[in-house]
């Protein structure tokens, strides 16, 4: 499999470098330092040590959500089904990153971190950053009624006009016409925010996936579509979803850019999201960000013990392999901003979540969640007669 | 032309004027108001409802679409969730199936799913109804397949006095609302009529009384309106008072206009050119049933398009769709029950 990293070459794809057929990104990329001359060679080499502590911060804060959601999942607390983000926290956490506070995004069904995790850059407990605090989506997570849609639909179907968080249905691809829109709107306001949609490889072959992305690009809207490629819809390999070797190839045909990273370097994922979140606010248009990584279990908590029927034991401990949590530590210890004592202090990678324990994260990041955990657990649910609500702002 | 001081005598106008004046007055009315749908704005629209918007609104609030209803429905739910009212043209009805999904799943569930958070100012409209000759995909009521959609208003006017007011009170609406404008009401010279010079709006869910009578209601909507006033002048020369109730609005249906001529005249038919399985005119009966049964002397009878697509050599499509003469004789059964 070719494999495109680093900087966008005129056609808007990085460079390509050979990687070993049928497994994810492989390759460990090191940062390069500027040359005399150079500077900003990526968005990255701007972020300062504190920012890449800061990045470190947050995927432990990611994982350590995930894990405790998978605990409580298996401990029969929590109804519906889980679709658990472990390994691909590198996508949530390094385009979080890329963004300033008026932009909006749409999670969907894999990225439940990033409803709090949106401008985290803020302050962590400063309630008037442009997002939930984890109180709320802790709430939502265990169906309360102090989450932000009452708990009215499930997990990942909330969001907040308030704190620029578009709120998704079960429909993949669906709401990257509603970013299109929320950009539209904003562009006839005189805003300068850029929209951030995410979405699974799998949900590219819905047909309302090629309206938005058109759409967006006929009137150049600020719309960034990032691709969380994780090689399976479902059950259903990429060989089966779309006869390219990297989705990002198809923005040529939308005349936009495609920008590829390695998923599970939250880092690389900053730099290709920041470029395209740079394009989109000076302007120039939508783009697609496709971000290889990989899920760690299956499709849902549902699946777990089938998803052996189409992933390879020998391709998953590949994939999972290269845990974004590890490859950030390498790379900081690697550029003397973490010593290898501290980098071994907190070891929550390349581990299942059954086997990890509170020590294995940073004590900020346990005390941080478990303040949402208890509001939820104390949060009552909504009253019953609140389903026969809010069907119309005015009659019935 | 006037002389000085002679008021000029008023000009009757048609429904399609009707809806074109709406949609302009609101425009005005509302800044915040931006009108989406394919061929909408350099041409002016199929049929010519949004002639000359572009030119007096531009390119900003007045957007040509790609062939792309999903798109059209998503960005309206876009722009509304970001402070905007939005007006989308389906180009003929039936192509609304194309953006099935973001109507039902999307726009409709909005406001619910926020916990009245967010509500949704879009109104969808575009021109539906067969006698045309449109055949299968230009001539569709799928009017159905949103009522039953919980969060979609639907309307459909049968005068240009309605079309205005429901039109206005719809863009004014803060929830969703689809519009059936009926097509082969646009230009019929003998609907024409003087609209008020005055502002005003037609409310959403109030049926009208088209005609009273005291032997037998007829409940319909759209133009078998007109199949049913034709059929009530026919019975009234046979000594029959038949009353006409035009809906106007589906959802939320106006069953208080409904229930107090049932218990008038004891009995009802309802029409509509929908096809009959699960289509609106059976939720009328349902409703009769469950709200004025023990008023009624006969059965509630419907008369709707055979269970049929809308074919298009015209004796076909004659055959399937209600008509004067199937409306009449069933009236008849029911006023000889």
């Amino acid at each position: 499999m070719r494999r495109y990293t680093g900087a966008p070459d005129k056609r808007g794809i990085g460079h390509i470098v050979e990687t070993s057929l049928a497994t994810p990104a492989t390759t460990t990329i090191k940062p390069r330092k500027a040359k005399d001359g150079e500077v900003n060679l990526r968005p990255q080499d701007a972020l300062t040590p504190a920012d890449r502590m800061e990045m470190l911060r947050q995927l432990y804060l990611a994982r350590y959500f995930d894990v405790r959601l998978i605990k409580e999942k298996k401990r029969g607390r929590l109804r519906g089904t889980l679709y658990s983000s472990h390994n691909q926290e590198g996508v949530i956490v390094g385009s979080l990153f890329a963004l300033q506070p008026q932009d909006w995004i749409s999670p969907i069904h894999r990225d439940m971190p990033a409803f709090f995790m949106k401008d985290l850059k803020s302050g962590w407990n400063n309630p008037q950053r442009m997002g939930m605090s984890v109180e709320a989506v802790c709430a939502q997570v265990w169906g309360k009624a102090d989450s932000p849609g009452r708990a009215r639909d499930n997990w990942s179907h909330i969001g907040s006009r308030a704190k620029r968080i578009i709120h998704s249905t079960s429909m993949l691809a669906g709401t990257i016409p509603v970013a299109a829109g929320v950009a539209y709107a904003d562009r006839l306001n005189g805003g300068n925010a850029v929209v951030v949609t995410y979405n699974g490889e799998g949900s590219t072959a819905q047909g309302v996936f090629h309206e938005a992305v058109n759409f967006a690009a006929v009137h150049k809207l600020p719309v960034v579509t990032i691709i969380e490629n994780n090689h399976w819809a479902y059950g259903t390999p990429t060989r089966l979803e779309y006869p390219l070797e990297d989705f990002a190839e198809r923005a040529k045909g939308y005349g936009i850019p495609g920008y590829i990273a390695d998923g599970q370097d939250v880092f690389e994922v900053y730099d290709q999201v920041s470029r395209a979140v740079q394009h989109a606010r000076e302007g120039n248009g939508p783009s697609i960000v496709e971000c290889k990584t990989f899920r760690a279990y299956g499709h849902g908590d549902h699946d777990d013990d089938r998803a052996a029927k189409y992933r390879p034991t020998d391709v998953v401990e590949s994939g999972r392999s290269r845990d974004p949590l590890g490859v950030c530590k390498a790379t900081l210890v690697e550029m003397g901003l973490l010593s290898q004592a501290d980098a071994d202090r907190y070891k929550a990678e390349n581990k299942a979540a059954g086997d990890v324990t509170d020590d294995d994260f940073p004590k900020e990041i346990v005390d941080y969640l478990k303040i949402g955990v208890e509001f939820a657990i104390n949060s009552p649910l909504p009253e019953a007669n609140e389903g026969g609500m809010w069907v119309f702002r005015e009659g019935k | 032309m006037s002389a000085v001081g002679v008021t000029p005598t008023a000009v009757k106008k048609n429904y399609l004027t009707a809806l074109k004046e709406a949609i302009f007055e609101e425009m005005a009315r509302n800044p915040n108001l931006v009108c989406l749908g394919e061929d909408i704005g350099i041409l002016g629209g199929a049929f010519g409802v949004t002639e000359g918007l572009l030119a007096e609104y531009g390119t900003g609030r007045v957007v040509d679409m790609p062939i792309s209803e999903a798109a059209i429905i998503g960005a309206a739910v876009g722009l509304a969730l970001n402070g905007k009212a939005v007006m989308a043209e389906m180009q003929f009805i039936d192509f609304i199936s194309c953006g099935f999904d973001q109507i039902v799943n999307n726009l409709a569930t909005f406001h619910y799913r926020t916990a009245g958070e967010v509500n949704m100012p879009v109104v969808i409209r575009g021109p539906a109804g067969a006698y045309g000759g449109g055949a299968l995909y230009h001539s569709q009521m799928n009017e159905s397949w949103f009522c039953n959609s919980p969060g979609i208003k639907v309307i459909c006017p049968s005068t240009p006095y309605d079309a205005k007011g429901l039109m206005k009170a719809a863009l004014r609406n803060p929830d969703p609302v689809l519009i059936y404008e009926v097509k082969e009401l646009y230009r019929r010279r003998d609907l024409e009529e003087v609209l008020p010079v005055e502002d005003y709006v037609v409310p959403i869910g109030k049926a009208s009384i088209r005609r009273e009578g005291t032997d037998l209601t007829l409940i319909s909507y759209g133009q078998t309106i007109y199949h049913c006033l034709t059929v009530a002048e026919q019975l009234a020369q046979e000594g029959y008072s038949v009353e006409v109730i035009d809906l106007r609005t589906l959802v939320p249906l106006d069953e208080d206009a409904i229930v107090e001529s049932v218990k008038k005249t004891n009995r009802a038919l309802v029409v509509n050119e929908a096809p009959r399985t699960c289509g609106f005119a059976g939720e009328v009966v349902a409703r009769i049933n469950e709200l004025a049964f023990e008023h009624l002397d006969a059965p509630v009878l419907r008369v709707t398009r055979l269970d049929t697509p809308v074919p298009w050599a015209k004796p076909l499509e004659m055959f399937v769709l209600p008509s004067v003469e199937s409306i009449r004789a069933t009236a008849l059964r029911l006023l000889k029950f």
